[in-house]
């Protein structure tokens, strides 16, 4: 079973993003994290098929966790999409070119996030 | 069908946590914006966290709103967060007009909050922010930013790119001051490296600014995980590697400082570590265990939680006490069955299955009580924001210093906490803390310190609040306490004693009733709320250096184990967490002294009080060799004498209720699973009672 | 005080059946006047009465735990489905003499406006009185402690209606 990492500080964003991927066919398992520093503790902890992550979050931001886990051998191999808003197009492109697989733009539809999330779990198999 | 079913019903939900999230950020904004027009006022450099959390906070804002179409909540926001984010880059620059622009625009999301599932009120609301929106955009002009080139830094091209657009401005701010750019790195136990960052991060933010944090992959063990910190600093490579003291820390120069040293500037990291560091020397206190951090705002820690309201929680707590105690009476029954031939093997099975619901429901048990457990750290935000209010309100320089935030609670005593906290702070700040002229008078730091202390201490949480201001003035206490005939004239009392009257009903020591604190005093009513809970209060104060105010609470009301004894006919329970130890006496062994009967403790004396004459019980047989029950609380010990010890058992300690509300000596009762109910000792009042005796005697 | 050992009559599930059947909103007496449903109780002999709204449930009686050093009317408490609830001896509330266990003695369990709960031991529980808001005289001016808030009449006899508010007001003279 997929299983997937939610990465955000936003509670009521995270509970959005979780339930527009619980609509994913298929069962799948999501962890939810409010920040850089929780995800690091979970990482070691089980195998991630798919990481979504914001950038602007306290303590390490969404660029620092991208890079930590790109440039970590046990890590890299896991699809990762960065979740911006507009104008932050600097960030996004810094992300793309740390190593992220895909980005996403708030407000974005549910069917988008299912649909990038849905084709990146499928590459990795 | 059921699907679509499902998505309405998250979405109603969802509006309210959009609201009530938003509604959390706009007041955190509200905070800020507070603080950044005091220290505009007083002249002093705004502080780039603040702006750096308007702009997140401003940013977030806009997030929600998109994701939820709340069109005009969103346009607004938008333009909001492109002046703060102009305002953090330095494109903007500070001034009063603009944050009262911004408070505005605050104040018009909170109206258009209280609509929100309300369109025709929204869409009413539509001209007023449009015209604002277009005002703050007009505010936004942006200056374009030189952009330098990081190129003579000597770093690793992956940590520069990993630095946010924010990140950037800070470090060509501090490139521009001339100051010392540093790369430290130090590996940290993968299970504590958030308490190994903000140690570091702390002891940096004393003489500089941390600009990024970059956790690395790389060579350490699975069990550790690697953090490069880029900071800037005042102090050059040695002095910093000095001042950190940490050999484990890698230390390398980035660009060396392109000026002679600076003296320490409290700016640069924020409200912490600029005045404290006079008083620190001033005052010889002992090093604080952890550190002490001033401004919650930046050392916030996230975790994914959820909100639950108390009354779940209690039910749920019911729940469990209610199948805590069925499973006592299954124990029961199967005791019973077991010592019946006929049913015994049937029992030994039954056993079996018994025991391992029993450890299930003990972990459901420890589950729940860790749900209701929570850290003190939301109380005591609150707190701060109440302390900047009243810092602009009563004209006081005051500083907050809150240690050990991460104590954990009984949720319902949190929130009960909350109340006569805030209580104490309040007069700390209105009675207490001297205005600035008077401090500087007697010689002392300008800024008034209060410094709120958590921990725990046993089954106990300790929080002291300490301030550095006046001291309680004993004399005119006890004046007044003369005046409302509370203490006969001449009447030898104690110090501890005087300043006990703090709490006495109906005292005020200020002769002024001011609009903060109400009628001066109102630390009767903190007593008996804290007493309520089961805890304590007690007050130190020393005249002209300053007052503690200590308040002892029970980390849980929820189930406890007890013991149970029984003196003469009746049984009582005991909180085990109470007990020190239990132990068989002969009547011989019990000495008699100034009308008080004690036991030689290995060498110390300890007070002994008979259960059956605490309670005036007198049906029953004593008997010949009584149990003595050491129970203490803080300090304090005295040993119960019971007639028999009938063994420990999970309560659930009730309230009662009735018409008596006053039941001296006893905190409530508990279902032992046999339908009686069992009456639960208050053994912090039995030690006081007996301390009481032990002063008069 | 001994257990009530099984007994004839209604059980006390058909009391509170009773009770419940009782207290059916909107009844009106023929004059149109509201109608006021009190459940009467034997108190030492004599009918006192309580608003049927304000008991909670009648339980039959059981071992009491004694409060110490508390004044004698308050006999001691019970546990009631998770609740521990104080148990007054209405006999010595009214002045009358000490409770004395016999079958049909219950505890009625009663709750005021404010909140307060507390058991009320009673010789035995009757019956619902049905009677309009006109027809509760007030209360002979030597009554108990001012005790009780009115008077109707059932046949031939008067039956006291208790202020249960007052009931409960109960100071300490232990």
């Amino acid at each position: 079973m997929p299983r997937i990492l939610i990465v955000e500080d936003s509670p009521t964003m995270r509970s959005l993003i979780t339930s527009s991927l619980e609509e994913l066919e298929g069962a799948v398992k999501i962890v939810e994290v409010g920040s850089g520093f929780e995800a690091l503790r979970h990482l070691p902890r089980e195998h991630f098929h798919l990481i979504v992550t914001d950038i602007n979050m306290p303590d390490i931001n969404g660029l620092e966790l991208v890079s930590f886990v790109k440039s970590n051998a046990a890590y890299r191999d896991i699809p990762l999409v960065i979740v911006s808003t507009e104008g932050s197009e600097r960030d996004r492109d810094k992300g793309l070119e740390l190593g992220a697989d895909a980005y996403l733009v708030k407000p974005f539809e549910p069917s988008d996030l299912r649909e990038v999330a849905r084709r990146l779990l499928a590459s990795a198999e | 069908m059921t699907r679509r079913k499902v998505q309405t019903r998250r979405r109603s939900k969802a509006d309210r946590e959009f609201v009530s999230e938003a509604e959390e950020i706009l007041e955190a904004m509200r905070a800020d914006l507070a603080d950044l027009s005091d220290r505009l006022a007083a002249c002093r450099e705004p502080d780039p966290e603040l702006v750096n959390s308007l702009f997140r906070s401003a940013h977030s804002l806009k997030a929600l709103a998109g994701m939820f179409r709340f069109d005009p909540i969103q346009g607004l926001s938008h333009r909001l967060e492109d002046v703060l984010d102009g305002l953090r880059l330095g494109r903007v620059p500070l001034q009063p007009a603009l944050l009262a622009l911004i408070d505005e625009t605050v104040a018009l999301f909170a109206a258009l909050l209280e609509r929100v599932g309300d369109p025709a009120a929204i869409e009413a609301s539509g001209a007023a922010t449009l015209e604002l929106t277009e005002r703050i955009a007009a505010a936004a002009s942006a200056r374009p930013e030189p952009q330098d080139d990081f190129a003579s830094l000597d770093l690793d091209p992956m940590m520069l790119r990993a630095l946010t657009e924010y990140e950037e401005h800070r470090l060509r701010e501090n490139l521009r001051r001339g100051r010392h750019i540093a790369l430290v790195q130090m590996a940290f136990d993968i299970t504590r490296f958030e308490e190994g960052l903000s140690q570091l991060g702390g002891a940096v933010r004393e003489n500089g600014e941390v600009l990024s944090t970059l956790p690395s992959a790389g060579d350490v063990p699975d069990s550790q995980i690697r953090f490069a910190l880029l900071v800037a600093t005042d102090l050059d490579a040695e002095s910093l590697a000095a001042h950190l003291d940490l050999p484990d820390a890698e230390i390398r120069t980035v660009r060396a400082s392109a000026s002679p040293a600076v003296p320490a500037e409290p700016a640069a990291g924020g409200e912490q570590a600029g005045a404290p560091a006079a008083l620190r020397e001033a005052e010889s206190e002992e090093a604080p265990a952890q550190p002490a951090f001033t401004d919650l705002e930046s050392l916030k820690s996230i975790s994914d939680t959820v909100r639950v309201d108390i009354r779940k929680l209690d039910d749920l707590m019911n729940l469990v006490g209610e199948l805590v105690i069925q499973r006592g009476a299954i124990g029961d029954l199967i005791a019973r069955l077991s010592s019946q031939a006929g049913t015994a093997r049937l029992a030994d099975e039954f056993a079996k299955v018994h025991k391992s619901l029993d450890r299930k429901l003990r972990e459901l048990q420890s589950a729940v009580l860790e749900v209701r457990m929570v850290p003190l750290r939301q109380v005591f935000e609150k707190v701060s924001r109440v302390v900047r209010r009243l810092r602009r309100d009563l004209a006081k320089d005051v500083e907050l210093e809150i240690r050990g935030a991460d104590t954990e609670l009984d949720k319902l005593i949190v929130e009960a906490l909350v109340d006569p906290l805030m209580h104490v702070v309040r007069n700390a700040i209105d009675h207490a803390i001297e205005p600035p002229e008077e401090r500087r008078a007697r010689g002392k730091a300008q800024s008034g310190r209060i410094a709120i202390d958590a921990f725990q201490r046993g089954s106990h949480v300790v929080i002291a609040v300490r301030d550095d201001g006046r001291g309680i003035d004993t004399e005119r206490l006890r004046a007044k306490a003369e005046e409302q005939g509370l203490v006969e004239p001449g009447a030898l009392l104690s110090e501890k004693e005087t300043l006990d009257l703090v709490f006495a009903p109906g005292l005020s020591s200020r002769e002024s009733v001011t609009e903060t604190s109400g009628r001066g005093v109102g630390m009767d009513v903190v007593r008996a709320n804290l007493v309520a809970l089961g805890g304590l209060v007690d007050v130190e104060s020393t005249p002209g250096r300053g007052t503690t105010i200590s308040m002892t609470l029970p980390i849980t009301l929820a189930i406890i184990q007890s013991l149970i004894v029984g003196a003469r006919e009746q049984r009582f329970a005991i909180p085990l967490n109470a007990v020190l130890e239990t132990m068989v006496v002969d009547a011989d062994a019990i000495q008699v002294s100034e009308g008080r009967e004690l036991l030689n403790l290995r060498g110390e004396p300890l007070v002994l009080r008979r259960l059956a004459d605490e309670f005036g019980l007198q049906t029953g047989a004593a008997a010949e060799r009584p149990f003595v029950i050491v129970v203490g609380i803080g300090e304090q010990r005295i040993g119960l004498v019971v007639d028999r010890l009938e063994g420990q058992q999970d309560t659930v300690i009730k309230p009662i209720q009735g018409p008596i509300q006053e039941l001296r000596g006893i905190s409530g009762a508990t279902d032992l699973g046999d339908q009686d109910p069992v009456l639960v000792l208050d053994v912090t009042a039995l030690v006081e009672d007996a301390g009481r005796r032990r002063e008069a005697a | 005080m001994s257990e009530a050992s099984a007994m004839r009559g209604p059980t006390t599930g058909a009391w509170e059946d009773l009770a419940r059947s009782a207290s059916r909103p909107g009844e009106t007496a023929a004059g149109g006047e509201s109608l006021r449903q009190l459940l009467c109780l034997s108190v030492d002999g004599s009918p006192y009465a309580v608003p049927i709204e304000s008991v909670r449930e009648i339980v039959r009686m059981r071992k009491i735990t004694p409060i110490p050093r508390v004044t004698r009317r308050v006999c001691g408490v019970i546990s009631l489905r998770g609740e521990i609830i104080q148990v007054l001896d209405l006999r010595l509330r009214l002045g009358l003499s000490a409770f004395e266990a016999t079958k049909s003695s219950r505890i009625v369990v009663v709750q005021v406006d404010d909140g307060r709960v507390a058991g009320l031991l009673v010789d035995a529980v009757q019956e619902v009185l049905r009677v309009g808001e006109e027809a509760i005289g007030a209360p002979a001016s030597s009554d108990v402690q001012a005790l009780v808030e009115g008077l109707c009449t059932r046949g031939e006899e008067f039956v006291s209606l208790l202020d249960l508010e007052r009931v409960l007001e109960l100071e300490d003279d232990a």
